[in-house]
C-alpha cells in the first residue's frame, strides 16, 4: 500500500532552510493508514527476527528501507519543491524486506551483506514503475508487488525467493503472528474501507483454494517432508500469513485499486480467480508464492476495465446513457494504444509476468531446490 | 511515462523519447529473461542444478566403449563425485593399449598402477605422463583428457593399469540378482528423514536365501560430502547427533556415491535385526545426516 507524491506546498508549517533556501516539511500525521501499517509490517518484521526465524538480515531491510525512501523523497522535491516524510517509501521498503529473501541468508546472520545488489534491484524494480508508468496521476502497480514479482522471476528460483508460505508448526509464534496480521489488517483496512474488498478476495481464494485441495493438487517445500497435500495444502496457502499480508497490505492500496466498492469487488475476486488460476499449475511453493504477487500484476493492469464495468452497470442503472466498451473501431483503438509506451509496458508487465509464472510450473529444477536436493542450500 | 494521449509521445522530446524506447527493450528484455526460454536465465545468472545428464547404471563402466551412462534415464540430481572403474590393462614390456574411453561428463580420470622391475612411465597424449614412477611400486596418476584415451606403456617388466573415472552422476543399480531369487525377502525396511543434512528415499534389508543380508537405498539422496558411513543404530529414531552418538552402532559400508539407488552387503557378524535404523553418518564432522526408522515390511 502506497499513495501517489502528489502534495501542495504548505503555505504554513515547518520549514527546512537549505543554503539561503526555505523548504517546507511536510511530517507524518498520526492518522495516516500508511503509518499504521508500517507499524504492523515493523512488529512482524521483529517478530521474524526473533521468533520467526525469518532468513533476512539488518543491512539488506535497511538496504531496501533508506533507498525507497531517498528516491521517495527526492522524486517528490523534484515534483513539487516540498520535502514530504516518505511514509508511502518507507512502506515499499519494509514490505519487500518483510517478503524478499537471497538464497543462502540464514536466520541470525543479523550483519550478513548477502546479496545487497539484489535487493537493490529489487528495490529499483518496485520504485521506477511507481514514477514512471503513471494512469491518470496514480501508479498503475502496487510498487512493493511489481518489484517483488518482476524481481523473483527475473533472478529466478535458484538465487532467490520469497519468505514461506507457513513460517513455523501452529504455536504460539505463528498464533501471534496471525493476530498481529489481522489485527493490523483490520486497523489499516477499516479506515480505507477495504474491508469488503479484503472479504471478497479470501472468500473467492478459499474456495478456489479448497477446490485444489479437493482435486488433489500438492506442492513440495523446503519446510515440510515430502509433499503438501489435502486440508494441509487448503491451510498453508489459503491461510498463509504471507497471503494475508498480501490481502490486507498489498492489494488494498487505494492507488491501485479501483474508485469504487463494486469496482474493488470484481477486482478482487479477479485477482483470487487469476490467483488461484496460476496456483493450479504449480506444484512448488516458490511457484505459488509467484502465482500470488503475479495474479496483482493482472488485475492492476485491468483496473480500468473494472472501473469503466463499474461506470456501464451505474449507467444502466441511472436510465443514462450506457459508456460503449471502447470508443472506436477495435482496430484503430489497438493502434492507439500501441502508440502509448505506458500502456506498453503495463500490457508487458501483466502479460508477461502471467506467462512467466505458468512458465515455472514446467521447471524441472525448482522441486529438487524445494527437496534439498540440489546439494547446495537455496533457500 | 505518464499515460498521456498519443501524440504527446509521438511529440515528446528526442530525449525522452530514446529514454522511452530504451526503457520499453529494458522491459521487454528482462520479461524475455524471466521467461528462462531457451535457459536464459540460468546461462546469465547460474543454475542451482546442472543439465541433465545421463545416470549411470553400475559401478564398472560399460563394456567396450565403457562410457560411464548406460541407462536411459536423465536428470538434473548430482552425487558427491565416486569413482567409476572403466578398464583393467596388464602388460609386460613397452607397449600401445588399446583405447578406453571417458565419458565426456567424467570431470577426472585416475591410474591405480602397479609394476614389477626397473621403471614405469605411462603417457596419454598429454605434455605431461599420467605416470612416472619407479618399480617395483604402485601408485596413483591422473588425466582429465575425456573421449577415446590411447595410453602409451614404457616398462621394464610386468606392470598394471586399473583406470577409473570420477563422475558425478546418480548411480541407479538394480536389486543383486540374489536379492530376487527365490528364499530372499526383504526382512525390514524405513523412509529416511534429515538430522543435520538433508536425507530422503527408502532403507530396506533383505535376507538372501543363504542367511546373509543387503542393504538397499532406493530413490536415495543424502547431502554430499565426503567420509560418508552408512551404520545400522540400536536407536528406532535418532533425532540429534549427540542421540547417536551416544548409542551402540555398526559400520555397514563407507559411502562414496550418495545419490541413487544403492546395494550394500551387510557384513558377516552383524545382525541387522538387532537395530532400529539405518544412519548416515559423516565422519569428517561426526555429525549425523540423517537417519531412516527400521520397521517391519509390509
Amino acid at each position: 500500500m502506497s499513495a501517489a507524491p502528489a502534495v501542495s506546498p504548505p503555505i504554513a508549517g515547518p520549514r527546512l532552510r537549505i543554503g539561503g533556501r526555505s523548504i517546507p516539511l511536510v511530517l507524518p500525521k498520526l492518522g495516516d493508514p500508511r503509518l499504521k501499517l508500517s507499524a504492523t509490517i515493523i512488529t512482524l518484521t521483529i517478530l521474524g527476527q526473533t521468533i520467526l526465524n525469518f532468513q533476512v538480515s539488518l543491512p539488506q531491510i535497511l538496504v531496501c528501507v533508506l533507498l525507497c525512501a531517498a528516491i521517495d523523497v527526492v522524486m517528490t522535491y523534484r515534483s513539487a519543491k516540498v520535502l514530504v516524510w516518505p511514509a508511502s517509501g518507507i512502506q515499499t521498503g519494509i514490505s519487500v524486506a518483510f517478503i524478499f529473501r537471497v538464497g543462502g541468508t540464514r536466520h541470525g546472520d543479523f550483519w550478513s551483506m548477502r546479496g545487497l545488489h539484489i535487493f537493490v534491484l529489487v528495490v529499483l524494480l518496485s520504485m521506477v514503475p511507481k514514477y514512471v508508468l503513471r494512469r491518470n496521476g496514480r501508479h498503475v502497480f502496487n510498487p512493493s508487488n511489481v518489484g517483488l514479482a518482476w524481481g523473483l522471476l527475473l533472478i529466478g528460483p535458484s538465487h532467490v525467493f520469497s519468505e514461506h508460505l507457513w513460517w513455523k508448526p501452529l504455536g504460539p509464534a505463528v498464533l501471534f503472528s496471525m493476530a498481529v496480521i489481522f489485527g493490523g489488517g483490520w486497523w489499516v483496512l477499516r479506515q480505507v474501507k477495504m474491508l469488503p474488498m479484503a472479504a471478497t478476495f479470501l472468500a473467492a481464494f478459499f474456495v478456489f483454494i479448497a477446490a485444489l485441495a479437493v482435486t488433489g493438487h500438492t506442492y513440495w517445500a523446503t519446510w515440510h517432508e515430502g509433499k503438501v497435500g489435502g486440508s494441509f495444502y487448503w491451510l498453508t496457502i489459503a491461510m498463509s500469513p504471507e497471503l494475508l499480508i498480501f490481502v490486507f497490505f498489498m492489494i488494498s492500496d487505494p492507488q491501485t485499486s479501483p474508485k469504487s466498492q463494486m469496482g474493488r469487488n470484481i477486482y478482487a475476486a479477479v485477482t483470487a480467480a487469476v490467483a488461484a488460476g496460476l496456483i493450479g499449475l504449480q506444484n512448488t511453493e516458490f511457484g505459488i508464492k509467484v502465482a500470488i504477487l503475479s495474479s496483482l500484476l493482472v488485475s492492476c493492469a485491468l483496473v480500468p476495465l473494472f472501473d469503466k464495468a463499474v461506470r456501464r452497470v451505474e449507467d444502466r442503472r441511472a436510465g443514462a446513457e450506457v459508456e460503449p466498451w471502447l470508443s472506436g473501431p477495435v482496430g484503430r483503438q489497438l493502434a492507439i494504444a500501441v502508440r502509448k509506451p505506458v500502456v506498453v509496458a503495463i500490457t508487458v508487465i501483466a502479460v508477461a509476468g502471467f506467462i512467466n509464472t505458468a512458465l515455472l510450473a514446467g521447471n524441472d529444477q525448482i522441486p529438487l531446490i524445494e527437496r534439498n536436493l540440489t546439494g547446495r542450500s537455496v533457500q | 511515462m505518464d499515460e498521456h494521449p498519443a501524440h504527446e509521445s509521438v511529440h515528446a522530446s528526442p530525449g525522452r523519447r530514446v529514454a522511452t524506447s530504451v526503457g520499453l527493450v529494458v522491459l521487454i528484455a528482462s520479461a524475455v529473461v524471466g521467461s528462462n526460454l531457451f535457459g536464459v536465465r540460468d546461462s546469465l545468472f547460474g543454475s542451482a542444478t546442472p543439465e541433465p545428464a545421463d545416470v549411470a547404471a553400475s559401478r564398472v563402466a560399460s563394456k567396450g566403449a565403457s562410457t560411464a551412462t548406460t541407462a536411459p534415464t536423465r536428470t538434473r540430481l548430482r552425487s558427491q563425485p565416486w569413482w567409476q572403474q572403466v578398464t583393467t590393462l596388464e602388460g609386460a614390456g613397452p607397449t600401445t593399449a588399446a583405447p578406453f574411453t571417458i565419458d565426456d561428463g567424467a570431470l577426472q580420470w585416475r591410474v591405480k598402477w602397479t609394476c614389477q622391475t626397473g621403471h614405469l612411465l605411462v603417457s596419454a597424449q598429454g605434455p605431461h605422463p599420467v605416470v612416472d614412477g619407479v618399480c617395483p611400486g604402485g601408485k596413483e596418476g591422473f588425466g582429465n583428457k575425456t573421449g577415446p584415451v590411447r595410453v602409451k606403456v614404457t616398462a621394464d617388466g610386468p606392470w598394471k593399469l586399473q583406470v577409473e573415472q570420477q563422475v558425478d552422476v546418480p548411480l541407479m543399480e538394480p536389486p543383486f540378482p540374489e536379492m530376487t531369487a527365490p528364499g530372499a525377502a526383504v526382512l525390514s525396511k524405513g523412509s529416511f528423514y534429515k538430522i543435520d543434512q538433508n536425507a530422503t528415499g527408502t532403507a530396506l534389508v533383505y535376507r538372501l536365501a543363504d542367511g546373509s543380508h543387503v542393504l538397499r537405498l532406493e530413490d536415495f539422496f543424502v547431502s554430499p560430502n565426503s567420509e560418508l558411513e552408512v551404520r545400522l543404530s540400536a536407536l528406532k529414531a535418532p533425532k540429534s547427533t549427540e542421540e547417536y552418538a551416544a548409542a551402540p552402532s555398526e559400520l555397514v559400508t563407507r559411502l562414496d556415491v550418495t545419490t541413487g539407488a544403492l546395494n550394500f552387503r551387510i557384513p558377516a557378524g552383524v545382525d541387522p535385526t538387532r537395530f532400529g535404523s539405518v544412519v548416515i553418518w559423516c565422519q569428517l564432522v561426526h555429525s549425523a545426516y540423517g537417519a531412516a526408522t527400521l520397521g517391519p515390511a509390509q
